[in-house]
């Protein structure tokens, strides 16, 4: 199956051996658009890496811009006023939600629902005019800068957002009962594709993959970061069956995990503090000028982020005078890359029909996966 | 009221007297009435083919005016329209491009529909485009003819065979199929004087070239030397013996019930027992919808064209005007299950409560019958806050309408049912309906059949149905609905638990914040 095929969700092909409709045995083959996306960064301005980053992931741009942020504040050691934190957390939430909405309209029509694709799509809309407002963009925002955010919340960003939030966790009930109460849709997606969490845990499933499975594990409160602690909100665990999480429960940990976005969302309106403070105050050339200076030669900028579909790191290490503005190299954790192999090995003893409903369930993004 | 639109007599009056004219001043005259035989059946035959071909637009149009409202996606395929109506009402003008003033009638018929049909927003194109909502007037059914583009995108599409399909069997598929699918509707009666054949069994024969089509599908599989194809061809092959059994058996318990294999005496059945099958027959109704759903592989029961799994499953080396005449030829099927269940449980071409109305009024000459309707109609206008001497309108339109109207009504609104389902519902997987089709529908068919064996032996006694014996079996029906359709699951969804879950004991504490609750 693929690299052009409907159940891939991007460019990799799935080599599936079957015995009638039983699948034997599978084999990913990935790298179809691997663009070297690190070796490139090794050549550009710890300010313009922010760019390709977006690109790492199509429906979850803003996510890896902020973990590449994070990893070169760590490095070059720049404070962040609480304002931009909490614009960031903002951003990366509304963000989250887009790309879980991605991802229940693209797992629909895999077992046969176009309705709830457009529903989705429908909502996912109200989430990018949101994002737009942010980032001027309505799919790479290269919102986030080296010490803040590019710029501060427009005026009325908050009642807007107030609205659409509170809109959208109207309808994404109504989505829900769609799915929920559809016995076709319980057993197209409930004992299929069983995934243990031990075995997730050693394969470094992470993300609400690995929630499914019971495993209470989410870098924003296990390590917490920004300021997440100071927001009200729960972690979406699932309680999956002794055999494991099935494709139900990695679509319920989602739906979960949208909600919980979206009142953090809510949260994070309501206790940002005022004031304009929401960049570095000596700005970005400031920040490149002193590169030199701060990363020094062997000095590591490191970060683990909740990205939306897992664990993202960014690993960095500065290059000194010898490189000046660049890092001396930089190197991803793509949560997806992990998992991949993992679901493709969940899939044997399942029939055909089930590729999708299981493969769609890990919601894999092959941008990122190839990098 | 009868039938007035005796469309088969006026035929056979027709080419009657064309042979009597003819051949029949000739010394050929012992073959005038044969001649006459001819004609006739050439013109009903032509008749039925005119009118599903031309109503089939009504069908793909619901498909997808219906779809798109329940996706709450406005959306006006207007790529006819778009020919004429450019931004800001300015025509697109290549037609003054053509020399010596050869396009001043395009340009002048432009302007007119402009005029008259336009819509005077400025930005009517980019309007369309960044809104799909339609700016314009409902009456002129937006879309409706869509799908005449579509055909034409089809006939200039580029045929190719696979080079290792076997060209042979990769042809004669979509003949079978398209071929099997038009035939179906020779033994549909459009109404008692409206239909190409009617053989004494006419339902056998129905139900017979309605199985051929699955077998075209699985030629077409196997053919294409394609592994999606030859999955989607074992699929329907294996889909095939799970409903149609179930469905053979439902429709025999129609035949069982009223008396008869011929459909036209099974519609006059319906009517002169007074009583419509969908209200003995329940049950039989869910099975025949859900089996014909099955049938006519729409979702949730289209396995072997999941596009998901199988790309397009049998249909994915097709192009062309093959591919479209196979599309139109799934509709036509569709169109036709609307159209038997209609004919078998909906009373076929009577005006619903038709009877009633004839019976309240004593002369059933047709147009005073329609005069005293539009008298009723006056009365109830007068009570409303409709001007009053516009009620009686529709009410002595209806009347009126052919009984063929409301045969294709029906089934227009049947089409729409089938449109929801396939809105609401996912794609189940092969083993699981072959698992419904063995376990549930066939057990269910048998005892649908029962039950009508025991309506025709035991409760009917010639000529009407007692009132409350549909009255009674409608009620049970309903209760039955409604205590099935009561969502259990509420509760549970509530508590974010699963109905087939183990749970497996605490996962420890939540969240961050769970500690402080």
């Amino acid at each position: 199956m693929g690299p052009q095929h409907p159940m891939t969700h991007g460019l990799w092909t799935l080599k599936v051996k079957v015995d009638g409709e039983t699948v034997v045995d599978t084999i990913p083959d990935l790298g179809y658009i691997h663009r070297g996306v690190e070796k490139i960064c090794e050549s550009r301005d710890f300010t313009k890496i922010t760019t390709y980053c977006d690109r790492l992931c199509y429906a979850s741009a803003n996510t890896w811009s902020h973990s590449y942020i994070y990893a070169a504040e760590d490095l070059l050691e720049v404070e962040v006023p609480e304002r931009a934190e909490y614009i960031r957390v903002i951003a990366v939430e509304l963000q989250r939600i887009a790309s879980h909405l991605m991802w229940l309209g693209a797992f629909c029509p895999d077992i046969g629902n176009l309705t709830a694709f457009v529903w989705c799509l429908r909502e996912r809309e109200m989430m990018l005019d949101l994002l737009q407002e942010l980032g001027g963009s309505r799919m790479h925002y290269n919102f986030p800068r080296i010490g803040g955010v590019k710029r501060d919340l427009p005026i009325g960003f908050a009642m807007r957002a107030r609205a659409k939030i509170k809109l959208f966790l109207d309808r994404i009930q109504e989505t829900e009962q769609l799915l929920d109460e559809s016995t076709v849709f319980l057993v197209r997606t409930q004992g299929v594709g069983y995934a243990k969490p031990e075995e997730m845990v050693n394969w470094g499933v992470t993300g609400p993959n690995v929630r499914a499975g019971g495993v209470n594990y989410d870098v924003r409160w296990a390590h917490p970061y920004s300021v997440y602690d100071q927001l009200d909100w729960d972690v979406s665990v699932e309680r999956p069956s002794i055999k494991g999480a099935d494709s139900y429960d990695r679509y319920r940990v989602r739906v979960d995990e949208m909600r919980q976005s979206a009142l953090m969302c809510l949260d994070a309106l309501n206790k940002i503090p005022g004031g304009a403070e929401t960049h570095y105050s000596e700005g970005d050339p400031m920040i490149i000028s002193k590169a030199k200076e701060r990363a020094e030669e062997g000095k590591t900028g490191f970060h683990h982020f909740e990205d939306s579909r897992g664990e993202s790191m960014f690993y960095m290490v500065g290059g000194g005078d010898q490189r000046g503005k660049h890092p001396y190299r930089i190197s991803i954790r793509s949560p997806m890359f992990l998992t991949i192999p993992y679901a493709s090995k969940c899939m044997i003893g399942y029939k055909v029909a089930d590729i999708p409903a299981i493969m769609g369930s890990f919601d894999p993004c092959i941008g990122e996966t190839d990098r | 009221m009868g039938d007035w639109f005796t469309v088969r007599t006026w035929a056979s009056d027709f080419s009657q007297m064309v042979a009597d004219n003819t051949i029949g001043k000739t010394s050929f005259s012992g073959y005038s009435d044969t001649l006459a035989a001819v004609i006739t059946e050439t013109i009903m035959a032509v008749n039925v083919f005119a009118i599903i071909m031309g109503t089939i637009l009504v069908l793909l149009w619901i498909e997808r005016k219906f779809f798109a409202r329940i996706m709450d996606r406005r959306g006006a395929t207007m790529a006819i329209r778009s020919l004429w109506v450019g931004e800001g009402g300015e025509h697109v003008d290549w037609y003054d491009e053509l020399p010596f003033g050869a396009g001043k009638p395009i340009r002048w018929l432009n302007g007119l529909l402009n005029n008259t049909f336009g819509s005077s927003s400025k930005y009517e194109t980019v309007d369309r485009v960044n809104d799909r909502g339609y700016h314009g007037i409902w009456f002129l059914l937006p879309g409706l003819i869509q799908n005449v583009a579509d055909g034409m995108k089809f006939m200039t599409k580029e045929w190719m065979v696979p080079a290792k399909a076997d060209k042979f069997i990769f042809e004669v598929a979509p003949f079978l199929i398209i071929t099997s699918t038009v035939m179906i509707f020779a033994f549909i009666p459009l109404s008692s004087e409206i239909y190409s054949a009617n053989p004494e069994l006419s339902l056998l024969f129905l139900m017979a070239i309605f199985g051929i089509a699955p077998l075209g599908v699985f030629f077409a599989g196997w053919s294409s030397n394609n592994k999606y194809t030859l999955l989607g061809g074992i699929r329907s092959a294996a889909q095939l013996t799970a409903y149609e059994i179930p469905l053979l058996v439902t429709v025999l318990s129609v035949a069982v019930l009223s008396g008869s294999l011929n459909i036209i005496e099974i519609v006059e059945f319906q009517i002169s027992s007074g009583s419509w099958n969908l209200f003995l027959l329940p049950l039989g109704a869910a099975l025949f919808l859900i089996t014909m759903v099955a049938e006519v592989e729409r979702i949730p029961f289209d396995m072997p064209e999941a596009e998901a799994e199988l790309v397009e499953g049998w249909w994915t080396e097709y192009g062309g005007m093959r591919w479209g005449l196979m599309f139109a030829s799934e509709y036509l099927r569709s169109y036709a299950a609307c159209l038997l269940f209609a004919l078998f449980f909906l009373g076929g071409w009577e005006m619903p409560f038709g009877d009633s109305i004839t019976n309240i009024i004593p002369n059933q000459d047709l147009i005073l019958g329609s005069v005293g309707i539009g008298l009723i109609g006056l009365a109830i206008g007068m009570r409303s806050e409709y001007p009053a001497l516009l009620a009686p309108i529709p009410l002595v339109f209806m009347s009126i309408l052919p009984p063929v109207a409301w045969l294709l009504f029906k089934s227009w609104v049947l089409f729409a049912l089938f449109v929801w389902i396939r809105a609401s519902f996912h794609r189940i997987r092969t083993d699981q309906i072959l698992e419904f089709g063995w376990r549930w529908l066939l057990p269910l068919s048998l005892v649908n059949l029962g039950i009508a064996f025991w309506l025709r032996l035991s409760a009917w006694e010639g000529g009407e149905w007692p009132l409350f014996v549909p009255g009674l079996i409608t009620a049970i029906a309903l209760v039955v609905f409604v205590i099935l359709g009561i969502d259990e699951d509420t509760s549970e969804l509530e508590g974010r638990t699963r109905p087939y879950s183990v749970y497996t004991g605490e996962v420890g504490p939540a969240s961050p914040r769970s500690h402080e609750k």
